[in-house]
């Protein structure tokens, strides 16, 4: 695990590098062609427990209250999908291909019926995890790098990604403050003994190296989550102000307190 | 793209379950319908060529692959002689390129067999005329398949020619 790195500086609209923000990957979907939509597509990444929900719901409020229509979108949410997901993980006879042919079936359904609808309506799109969950998961399983990145083509490259990077041990307080452990989290399935914690732990950590290992190739702006809420969420505005609105000058502290 | 991640899922469970062991096992395994139906349909409705080739990467190749051939009027007539109902997304009715069901079928399903005889020669299937007589089909896929089993008697105990149920 590598220490939480610093942040990127703010101000930067952030083009993705070799993929171009808000197109394809890599082999598209030729029956839903890309123009220049006007909305924005913000993900928000990190492991299970970091907090993501808490800040992107912050992160909507203040959006809304500046006047951009947003959406919300997460992993497992498919209207389709989910309640097959849930009956699939409550029997023993998921593999590791299935599983990620699953969450891709999922996310291909939000891609498609929410995603590039909403960006074509010039909505901003944040989503609750991303294709990263499941490359760092299936990653973490043996399942082949390449394979999944050609199977992810279809995906549309975010304009902003922030990953949010914690330490096993903050993370692990936090998650048993919060709603425990649970059995997919702790990477039961991969055996790795009875305990819970045990597994959790070794689970987390190979799990937070997989996502350290994206983070160039898929330019995320690296958060550090072990701060405080409102810290984090200032850090979230500040950037997306500055993506959102380049011309403005630097906006104002954004907050201090906004928990209600 | 759902439907062709879902069918990749289905498959994926039945080929860790149902096609791997048996292989492993020394068994012979026929499959009713395999990776090359997603290639032809999957494409038919729009998806990428190359990205569903890939999808499937993780597929075993067969040792023998065969492909009945049939037009699709003898393919439209059989159905009609025995069936009232096309069903919904075999006649491509998802499409919305035509409102009669029969149409459709002759339509989408006509795009699925060009599909087909590209496959054919991509990944070197073996034609079976499907036009003629079952007892002639059959003796023709024997004739085909012949070379493979005797192969395989040779070094294998007689008995365990298994069939796996329709994949």
């Amino acid at each position: 695990m590598t220490s939480p790195s610093n942040t990127p500086e703010a101000g930067e609209p952030g083009p993705n590098g070799s993929s171009v923000a808000g197109r394809y990957y890599g082999r598209s979907i030729p029956y839903l062609p890309i123009d220049d939509y006007p909305g924005k597509l913000i993900a928000v990444e990190g492991t299970d427990g970091v907090g993501r929900s808490t800040q992107i719901q912050l992160l909507r409020e203040w959006l809304e209250v500046r006047g951009y229509g947003v959406i919300e979108t997460g992993w497992t949410r498919s209207p389709l999908m989910q309640p097959t997901i849930e009956l699939a993980k409550s029997s023993n006879t998921l593999n590791k291909l299935t599983f990620v042919l699953l969450y891709a079936t999922d996310f291909a359904d939000r891609l498609e019926k929410e995603i590039i609808p909403a960006l074509k309506a010039g909505f901003i799109v944040l989503s609750d995890r991303y294709i990263f969950t499941a490359l760092a998961r299936a990653g973490v399983r043996g399942v082949d790098r390449q394979w999944l990145r050609n199977l992810y083509g279809f995906a549309i490259a975010p304009h902003m990604v922030f990953y949010l990077n914690i330490d096993v041990k903050t993370l692990i307080g936090r998650v048993l403050e919060s709603r425990g452990m649970d059995f997919w989290e702790s990477g039961m399935d991969l055996k790795h003994g009875d305990d819970i914690y045990d597994s959790f732990r070794t689970y987390q950590n190979k799990v937070l190296k997989e996502y350290a290992s994206m983070g160039d190739e898929f330019h995320f702006r690296v958060v550090d989550a072990r701060r405080s809420v409102d810290r984090i969420q200032d850090e979230l505005r500040r950037q997306v102000a500055a993506f959102l609105e380049p011309v403005e000058k630097a906006p104002e502290p954004l907050l201090s307190v906004v928990k209600g | 793209m759902t439907f062709s991640l879902l069918h990749a899922t289905d498959f994926a469970d039945r080929l860790l379950y149902k096609i791997i062991p048996p292989l492993k096992a020394g068994m012979i395994v026929l499959a009713d319908r395999y990776a090359y139906t997603a290639f032809a349909r999957d494409a038919t409705r729009g998806v990428d060529r190359q990205w569903v080739r890939e999808l499937y990467s993780f597929a075993v190749r067969p040792d023998l692959a065969l492909y009945f051939r049939v037009p699709i009027d003898v393919s439209v007539d059989r159905l009609m002689a025995r069936r009232v109902k096309l069903k919904f997304y075999e006649a491509g009715m998802d499409l919305g390129w035509s409102t009669n069901p029969v149409e459709s079928f002759r339509m989408f399903q006509g795009k699925v067999l060009d599909e087909y005889d590209h496959l054919v020669d991509e990944f070197g299937m073996d034609v079976v005329d499907a036009r003629g007589s079952i007892t002639e089909q059959q003796r023709t896929v024997r004739t085909l398949i012949a070379p493979f089993v005797q192969s395989r008697r040779a070094d294998v105990a007689v008995g365990e020619i298994t069939n796996d149920e329709s994949v």
